[in-house]
């Protein structure tokens, strides 16, 4: 006989062996909360699209965007600003609309891709912040090079000593490199917690799909 | 009214709580993971109620919450890395049933069922529960006749590993 056959014939067999669960046991879970990974990806979300919009506005109040102020670049920064915000609200809309679409009574490859394109949405919301970022960085240090006269002054005396080019080069490396520091360990720290709660859901995403080729 | 449907869904739940052990008892190894398996099905059974529509069979729809909890939302706790067999501990063979090459060749197959993947699983446990390809493609989103393939290689699969 079929090794399967066999098998169903035993597994239909066993179904008086399951353990019972009184109405009591079932009503008392239903009390309980959920872990499942939807949720934690609903939490975790929330949490980046705060992180981010606090980032935004500590940035805004810090001392030095206060000197920026001086410096009439309100022309650059209060469209910076508003795009910012806008591209948050398109964000978080698209994010809590694809949320909203999962279902746990679709098929498992519908819920699957739901899933993922939820969090593709945080996924890009994170890049166009990272991008977002390093924009800004260039901008401020055009505005700087431009305005700050400490800054001019320096760039003057190491003009005058022939170092012009190594005292700019030395200031936009160590931005850069610091830059990439900080989008690394935050890189680091996505593709850690991500790839802890996707990992399952990632691998049987695929192994669906390799059917449907 | 949020007691009534408490009370229709739990009393729903009780009377087909076994769909929900034989997907446990496919997707954990251990007591302790079995039972929070169950809890997490029963609560997403439980958000998805209000939406439930007479026109699908209850049972039905509990394959289908219960599987996609199993496959994609649930995560699997610590516990689960604890590999004490299930079904030594949940099913005891009864004496007028015992056939020792029979036995052993379930135990084996039982076993080599859970050396399969999370979807193979899924094909493997909607056949047991004598479910048809269309009902299967349907669950698992996947078209009818690669339902048939990888049903086909699943079983040359279990082959394998009992015939190495």
């Amino acid at each position: 006989m079929d090794e399967l056959e066999l098998l169903k014939k035993d597994w239909q067999k066993k179904d008086g062996d399951y353990p019972k669960l009184s109405y009591n046991d079932i009503y008392k879970m239903i009390l309980k909360k959920s872990s499942s990974i939807v949720k934690w990806i609903f939490i975790i979300s929330l949490l980046e699209f705060v992180f981010w919009s606090l980032i935004s506005f500590l940035l805004k109040d810090s001392k030095s965007m206060q000197r920026f102020q001086e410096y009439d670049a309100d022309y650059i920064l209060i469209p910076l600003a508003v795009l910012s915000y806008v591209i948050l609200a398109y964000f978080f809309y698209l994010f809590f609309m694809n949320y909203r679409k999962i279902s746990v009574t679709d098929s498992a490859k519908v819920l699957m891709e739901n899933i993922l394109k939820t969090r593709r949405t945080v996924k890009q919301y994170v890049a166009f912040n990272l991008i977002f970022l390093v924009l800004s960085v260039i901008v401020v240090l055009f505005i700087e090079f431009d305005k700050d006269q400490l800054l001019i002054n320096q760039a003057q005396q190491a003009a005058a000593n022939g170092e012009a080019f190594k005292f700019y080069a030395t200031i936009i490396i160590t931005t850069f490199l610091l830059l990439a520091l900080a989008i690394g360990v935050l890189l680091l720290f996505y593709w850690l917690v991500y790839g802890i709660l996707l990992k399952r859901l990632n691998k049987n995403y695929r192994e669906l799909k390799k059917l449907d080729i | 009214m949020t007691k009534d449907l408490e009370h229709n869904f739990v009393e729903l739940l009780e009377k087909h709580q076994n769909i929900v052990h034989k997907v446990c008892r496919l997707y954990t190894n251990n007591y302790d993971a079995h039972n929070d398996l169950f809890q997490e099905i029963t609560i997403q059974l439980w958000k998805a109620y209000p939406k439930f529509r007479g026109d699908a069979k209850f049972s039905t729809w509990m394959y289908r919450v219960g599987l996609n909890t199993a496959i994609t939302l649930y995560r699997k706790s610590k516990r689960t890395i604890n590999t004490q067999a299930f079904d030594s501990v949940q099913f005891k063979i009864s004496a007028e049933d015992y056939d020792d090459t029979e036995e052993q060749q379930l135990k084996l197959l039982y076993k080599a069922v859970h050396q399969l993947n999370d979807i193979e699983k899924a094909l493997v446990f909607l056949y047991l529960e004598d479910k048809n390809y269309r009902e299967i493609s349907e669950t698992l989103g996947i078209s009818e006749v690669n339902a048939r393939v990888k049903m086909n290689r699943v079983k040359t699969k279990l082959k394998t590993i009992l015939n190495p």
